[in-house]
């Protein structure tokens, strides 16, 4: 668990790594906004394509974005779908009658249990869950002995299907793009990064340093804190709680079990820690130096400067056609 | 001249029960004091009075002629470094670096002088190896080398240590007190806080604090003679002082423990 803090971050050596994290957060900013401006399947291919070309460079696996994109798989796997079903424009490229009788109706419930109860026995859950709907759907429109409960149309057009590689293409990008970010960059760099691009941010009085140090103290204390729960959790079990198995009521009890400790630990801790962050002389809001300062080099430039480039093309062409 | 001066000090947390009972206290420039008490016998509490993380029910703090009060709670804060107990909840960095920068980023030392301080204290403290590491990786000992490393290169006036190597093997505890004794010389006033009469007895003047007075307060040498302060101070007496105090109760004189170990060495 750990890992999703401070886990994310590859050492290397590329010219991802020399970079100013400032720059980084612009440049991604600026590919960002171009992604959303293009409007059509050739040119995101084409975007996709840059995006290939810099993780090559920047020398990251591309098993390593794979993972990054795993947790938005069920949200890629909606928006396809929604596309699919409900633009109804272009030309039509398939269609079929879906129709639950009454003998297909306990096989397609059986097929369900099937799956729910020997999903776990596999390494590919996900590739497992869309055989199994794709197996259903087969049947619905194949296989229809019996009185009909229900019958409905599935037509699948081109715009829809367009549609729904395009916006699939676009969110793979984007998620891309930030897990470069979070890949070449260490947290701490990132925060004084995103500090110094918020800092304008004063003149409407939001104070980017405060916010830069909460979010460096989170940085700090999450692995300790989950350290905590890790020990407290075992000092439970240790007397007998099982954080496994149990029915709702007991999972719901053995969560408050870990999360009032947990509250009261926390409490203290940072009570504690203000104090020491007092006695050594901070004021919130007062001007300090700092260790770490970042630096701007010809890279940086070179690379804003074809960010730039990246998202005048897109507008001219946006605007063009 | 007294950098410290504490007059009838009170102090209790919500509770009622009195932290803290009219405690005077005179602390002179570059002297080495300590703080000596059972647990619980208010020497944290007293330590943060003093650096004005909690407010006194009744009573005065001057620090270098200047009265502690919220406009200048932050001009003393600057001259006094302290160490606290809890190793864990001090670590501000987020790495060991980082940590020990955290207070010379808050008295504005220039970028290089950041980085001179901390190779050169790092290695005070026998941790520039560890420079990059997060404190989650790192010892409760080594957090607490961290700690002292931030404080020492503030280059505070006044250094309070609480209980600041309960944790340190006995070596690290050994170069820490040799430390201690080095910037004594420099000028620096020292008041360390302990329950370890070991520990004590290198400082200049001990004070005893029991149960939120104290109870007794000297040079440390009369603070040793005096038996029945240190006896009723719950406190855990060096061998060499119980065995005094026992051969006094046996009334046994030195001349004649000299007779006995001259004759046990003989029939040997
Ligand atoms: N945050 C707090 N809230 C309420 N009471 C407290 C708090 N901190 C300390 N006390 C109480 O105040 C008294 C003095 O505590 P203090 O921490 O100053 O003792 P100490 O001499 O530092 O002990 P130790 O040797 O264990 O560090 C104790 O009775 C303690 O229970
Ligand atoms: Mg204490």
């Amino acid at each position: 668990m750990k890992n999703i803090i401070i886990g994310q971050f590859i050492p290397g050596t590329s010219f991802l790594y020399k970079m100013d994290p400032r720059s980084k957060i612009i440049a991604l900013m600026l590919l960002m906004v171009s992604t959303f401006i293009l409007s059509s399947v050739s040119h995101i291919l084409i975007m996709l394509g840059v995006v290939l070309v810099i993780l090559k460079i920047g020398g990251i696996p591309v098993t390593r974005i794979a993972r990054g994109l795993k947790p938005i798989m069920i949200l890629l796997l909606f928006t396809f779908t929604f596309q699919i079903i409900f633009i109804k424009t272009g030309n039509l490229v398939f269609d079929t009658d879906l129709t639950l009788t009454y003998i297909t109706l306990p096989i397609i419930l059986l097929i369900v249990i099937f799956w729910y109860f020997t999903k776990r026995y596999t390494r590919f859950k996900f590739l497992y869950l869309l055989i199994t709907v794709f197996g259903i759907l087969t049947l619905l429109s194949l296989y229809n002995p019996g009185s009909i409960i229900s019958s409905s149309h599935l037509e699948i057009y081109q715009d829809g299907l367009e549609g729904a590689f395009f916006i699939m293409i676009r969110l793979i990008i984007i998620v891309t793009l930030s897990t470069i970010l979070t890949l070449t960059t260490k947290p701490t760099d990132l925060n004084l990064g995103l500090e110094k691009i918020l800092k304008p941010l004063g003149i409407i009085r939001i104070n980017a340093e405060e916010i830069a140090m909460i979010i460096s103290i989170a940085l700090r204390y999450i692995p300790t804190l989950l350290d905590e729960a890790n020990k407290i959790m075992l000092a439970q079990a240790s007397r007998g709680v099982d954080f496994s198995e149990g029915k709702f009521k007991d999972k719901i009890m053995q969560i408050i079990s870990l999360l009032v400790p947990m509250f009261i630990i926390s409490f203290k801790r940072s009570d504690d820690l203000a104090n020491a962050m007092e006695a050594r002389s901070f004021v919130p809001g007062k001007r300090r130096t700092r260790l770490h300062t970042l630096s701007w080099h010809n890279i940086d430039t070179s690379v804003i400067v074809f960010c730039v480039l990246v998202l005048a093309s897109v507008i001219t062409v946006r605007i063009m056609l | 001249m007294n950098i410290i001066e504490i007059k009838d000090l009170s102090f209790s947390y919500q509770d009622e029960i009195q932290a803290l009972s009219n405690v005077n206290l005179s602390v002179k420039k570059g002297e080495w004091i300590s703080i000596l008490g059972h647990n619980g016998s208010g020497k944290s509490t007293l330590s943060k009075l003093i650096i004005g993380l909690l407010k006194a029910d009744s009573g005065k703090i001057l620090v270098d002629g200047v009265i502690l009060n919220e406009e200048s709670v932050h001009d003393i804060r600057r001259k006094i470094g302290i160490v606290f107990q809890n190793p864990d909840n001090q670590f501000v960095g987020v790495t060991v670096e980082d940590d020990i920068a955290f207070g010379m980023e808050n008295l504005c030392f220039q970028q290089s002088e950041i980085i001179e301080k901390i190779k050169e204290y790092s290695k005070k403290v026998d941790m520039s190896d560890y420079l990059k590491k997060e404190p989650h990786a790192l010892s409760g000992g080594q957090k607490q080398r961290v700690a002292i490393a931030g404080i020492l290169a503030m280059k505070t006036d006044i250094i309070i240590f609480d209980e600041a190597t309960s944790m340190l093997d006995p070596k690290g505890r050994a170069s820490i007190m040799e430390y201690i004794k080095e910037i004594k010389k420099a000028g620096v006033t020292v008041i360390t806080i302990t329950h370890d009469m070991k520990e004590a007895v290198l400082s200049d003047r001990i004070v005893i604090l029991k149960e939120g007075r104290v109870i007794a307060c000297g040079e440390t040498n009369d603070i040793l003679n005096d038996k029945e302060t240190l006896n009723s101070s719950n406190l855990e007496l060096l061998l060499p002082l119980k065995l005094q105090y026992l051969l006094d109760e046996a009334n046994i004189s030195n001349d004649k423990v000299k007779d006995i170990l001259w004759q046990l060495s003989l029939n040997k």
